[in-house]
């Protein structure tokens, strides 16, 4: 899919990001190969596996990679031409390891809020709201050489945050984190777009991570973007329904959601349900498994999944 | 137990602040602000600030040291001038006050330096500087001005501290201002001159590196192994003056004593001379300071 599935734009000022026939060599490598993409959902997934260009292209938003050919605009500025206009308004989580490691977090999150032209005093506020945020307040006046791998993303991403931006430029930011630190993780990122209003762009290898943070998905492969799209046209979930497994007695299961006015539909032991809105179809199939003595133990959208629309693509 | 008095005053300072993250739209400042900022943290860094004791210990150790002459003087000055009439100006000149101390500034600038360039590039801090507006050049110049403004602790802090001590034991201390101030403007062009030569060099030698301790190896060796060869060629060849120009450890003291009339004639070479060397030297460490961080060259 090509950026034509895109959601139509609705002016310039939607558009946060707009790349056009972006072309960038490394010698013999061509990391980005002609991307044409128009970016204006509240959050993002650039999604594609190692060096797929998902970097290259956040670097070529940022100014910090010079494109060959094309042109790339941020938030209707010309990132090459104006990279510096550019980068004041956005928040930039870099994925390898880039904290100075003899700075306590606090003093982190104030030098780059002066960086970015905050005043001292105002620097030092808004340090302590951030790293309350990220949940780092506890932790501000301990030098980051003692940090764990998933606080030290943490004071990256608030070191991002911390000049309030438009948009926030996330790369990996799951990357090396155990499974309770990618959890908190993939929260704090879902908020940024869902409750603070600041446009999310992320970047990873890990479907599950876009799937879960993110409203649109843009897919790279050897340079070039192979889909891109809103994550729900993507799938084509609506009016599928979801799919069932249970323990227990499936016929009763399946005698209760009738009864509750759904439709259910068995096959090789799973069950698709249908029939209502997507609270009223979970809400009756929580209370038919609950009269039916049945057990949950899968409980999905029935229609295709991501993946499933991803491998279609890549096939 | 009443209310009043202090423990309701501070009651009524107290504020409750509220620390969710909301939007900012205050006051956004230009990059001088941000140059600023990179020289703040980095002269606090340099000089040991917000870390442990060891960290501290070696800089403050060396500004005292570069301090205790003049307050060495002073001090016999005021615990026994009357028996001795003692002449501070005579005693300690200011011509010659960086050559006596010049060990302890090139320490000084050799142990600073390194801290301000070195941890960014091992740590990967260049990108996440160059990810905000920051510029190379900008980076460049807080990380210079960093380098200057504490070794101006030891370059210069020293003579001004010796010249307020001489004006504090004059009985006429207006009048020896009247005529000795001149002495006061000979005195800042050297202890900048000091610091600029040892900073910009101590810079560009740390630049080549990540390993801190490679930078004060090679910022030592770089400077002294020329001084040691010059006094040599100086043996062989005595009157080959110019052989002084190429004692990189020194040439900064020397350009510095030729600012002061009374010490010009014990300074082998002229001043043009010096300011030529001198200009060469931080020249040439510019150039590698400003190759060192072209676009791409970090990576």
């Amino acid at each position: 899919m090509e950026s034509s599935a895109l959601t139509p734009q609705t002016g310039a000022a939607a558009r946060l990001i707009a790349a056009e026939g972006l072309v960038k060599r490394f010698g013999a490598i061509t990391a980005l190969d002609d991307v044409t993409v128009v970016l204006d959902a509240p959050a993002t997934g650039l999604l594609g596996g190692n060096g797929a260009g998902k970097s290259t292209l956040m670097r070529s938003l940022l100014g910090l990679v010079r494109p060959d050919a094309g042109r790339v605009e941020v938030l209707g500025v010309d990132a090459a031409g104006h990279a510096a206009d550019v980068r004041r308004r956005l928040g930039y989580m870099p994925e390898l390891d880039c904290l100075p490691l003899d700075m306590t977090a606090r003093d982190l999150v104030v030098h780059m809020a002066e960086l970015r032209g905050l005043p001292r005093r105002d620097a030092v506020l808004r340090a302590s709201e951030v790293l309350f945020q990220v949940g780092l307040e506890e932790e501000r006046s301990r030098l980051i050489r003692t940090f764990s791998t998933g606080m030290k993303q943490r004071a990256k991403l608030a070191q991002a945050l911390v000049h309030s931006p438009e948009l926030v430029v996330l790369d990996e930011p799951t990357n090396g984190l155990d499974p309770s630190g990618r959890e908190e993780m993939l929260a704090l990122v879902r908020r940024l777009s869902s409750e603070l209003g600041i446009a999310v762009l992320l970047s990873s290898h890990v479907l599950e991570d876009v799937t879960r943070t993110c409203d649109a998905v843009v897919v790279l492969r050897d340079g070039r973007v192979v889909a891109s799209g809103r994550i729900d046209e993507l799938r084509g979930l609506s009016g599928d329904g979801v799919l069932v497994r249970v323990t227990g007695d499936a016929g009763r299961f399946e005698a209760r959601l009738a009864s509750r006015g759904l439709t259910a539909a068995r096959r090789d032991g799973d069950i698709t349900v249908s029939g209502a809105g997507e609270d009223a179809l979970l809400d009756g199939v929580r209370d038919a498994a609950a009269e039916a003595g049945v057990a949950l133990r899968e409980l999905r959208p029935a229609g295709r999944t991501l993946e499933d629309a991803l491998v279609d693509v890549l096939e | 137990m009443s209310s009043s008095g202090p423990q309701a005053a501070r009651a009524s300072d107290a504020e409750i602040r509220d620390v969710r993250y909301g939007t900012y739209s205050g006051e956004r400042r230009g990059r001088g602000a941000a140059v600023m900022s990179l020289a703040r943290w980095g002269a606090l860094r340099s000089l040991g600030a917000r870390r442990g004791w060891k960290a501290k210990a070696v800089p403050i150790a060396l500004i005292l040291l570069a301090v205790a002459p003049a307050v060495i003087v002073l001090g016999v000055r005021a615990l026994f001038a009357d028996q001795t009439g003692i002449d501070l100006t005579d005693a300690l000149p200011f011509s010659d006050y960086q050559a006596i101390i010049g060990v302890v500034i090139l320490l000084f600038a050799g142990i600073t330096t390194p801290e301000l360039l070195c941890p960014d590039r091992r740590d990967g801090t260049l990108q996440l500087y160059f990810s905000t507006a920051v510029s190379r050049g900008e980076y460049l110049a807080g990380r210079v001005i960093a380098a200057i403004a504490p070794l101006l602790l030891v370059t210069l802090a020293p003579m001004l501290v010796l010249y307020a001590g001489i004006l504090v034991f004059e009985e006429h201390p207006v009048g020896y201002l009247q005529d000795h101030w001149a002495e006061l403007p000979r005195i800042l062009g050297a202890g900048v001159i000091l610091a600029v030569y040892y900073g910009v060099v101590g810079l560009a030698v740390a630049s080549l590196t990540g390993r801190r301790a490679f930078a004060i190896g090679g910022y030592l060796l770089l400077l002294v192994a020329p001084t040691v060869l010059s006094g040599l060629l100086l043996e062989a060849f005595p009157d080959a003056e110019w052989l002084n120009l190429i004692a990189l450890s020194t040439l900064p003291i020397g350009f510095a004593g030729e600012l002061f009339p009374d010490a010009r004639a014990d300074i082998p070479g002229e001043l043009w001379q010096y300011l030529l060397a001198f200009v060469v030297v931080v020249g040439v460490a510019s150039l590698v300071l400003l190759r060192r961080y072209r676009p791409g060259a970090e990576a």
